[in-house]
């Protein structure tokens, strides 16, 4: 039982938005929460095989923690999350990162991104860093 | 008055995998740099999106029911075709990114991350094969 926990992961789901540089915010937050912040206790999942219903990856969500980014209201990894795994154990809107951050107005180029975008990913990345840490103890 | 015909580009956009990145990064630069007026960006996530109705986002379904539409797919498991098809019909194209990758050898992308200037050399092989097929849409 406690090897089973220690195996658990916290999957970072983002939007997979490619329209509007919100959905790079979110993309880079994982990025730096997989790769750096959470590393070894996060892990990225593809939405787009989510929406498609891969059952080795549902179950595999279905088994362990899920955080959803979104870019914009219609929230495509929060919604598709719960259409097809069941939940989401927290979520996040990179507009609210935004919002919070007047200072740092993302720019709007996406490939590549700018450096107030990459900061604002940073920022991001702390909080959903710090879900992680709270959803595995 | 003839109305101007629009193709919809919807990359799979896959996050965990580099053909992901390099779909993304191949459908901005066909909408941004090469075919700016004749192109426009669909979400794949949103075909497909879980109580999409209820959220009011149905109309890069209608969009893709009434124009042509060209997917990028990252890897063989084609999510962007399959979403494209399940709710809009059929897509005019589709390009696997694996197919350039297996004729670029000499191209190697850094990571998933960061594409790093070989990766973005093969994205823009990539998006000029699809501006030639934007362009062939056109003609016919």
């Amino acid at each position: 039982m406690m090897r089973e926990m220690s195996k658990e992961k916290v999957y970072i789901i983002p939007c997979s938005g490619i329209g509007k540089v919100f959905g790079s915010i979110g993309r880079e937050t994982a990025y730096i929460v997989v790769d750096e912040l959470s590393k070894g206790k996060s892990a990225l999942e593809c939405l787009p095989l989510i929406v498609k219903g891969k059952k080795e990856v549902i179950d595999m969500l279905k088994l362990n923690k899920v955080i959803a980014i979104d870019g914009c209201p219609l929230k495509c990894s929060y919604n598709n999350l719960m259409e097809n795994v069941g939940k989401v154990d927290a979520q996040f809107m990179t507009t609210d990162i935004v919002k919070e951050n007047r200072d740092l107005r993302p720019e709007s180029s996406i490939i590549p991104i700018g450096e107030r975008t990459k900061k604002l990913s940073k920022k991001l990345a702390k909080k959903v860093a710090q879900k992680v840490d709270e959803l595995l103890k | 008055m003839k109305v101007r015909k629009k193709v919809g580009i919807i990359a799979c956009s896959g996050e965990e995998l580099l053909g992901g990145t390099l779909s993304r990064a191949a459908a901005r630069i066909v909408v941004e740099n090469l075919r700016p007026q004749e192109t426009i960006i669909l979400c794949a996530p949103l075909f497909a999106a879980g109580g999409l109705e209820r959220h009011g986002g149905q109309e890069e379904r209608n969009f893709a029911k009434e124009h042509p539409t060209i997917t990028i797919e990252g890897c063989e498991e084609e999510c962007a075709k399959i979403a494209v098809d399940k709710y809009s019909g059929p897509p005019t194209a589709t390009f696997y990114i694996k197919e350039f990758i297996d004729a670029h050898p000499e191209l190697k992308p850094v990571s998933r991350e960061d594409l790093g200037e070989e990766g973005m050399k093969l994205a823009e092989i990539v998006a000029e094969k699809i501006a030639k097929k934007v362009d062939e849409l056109f003609i016919s």
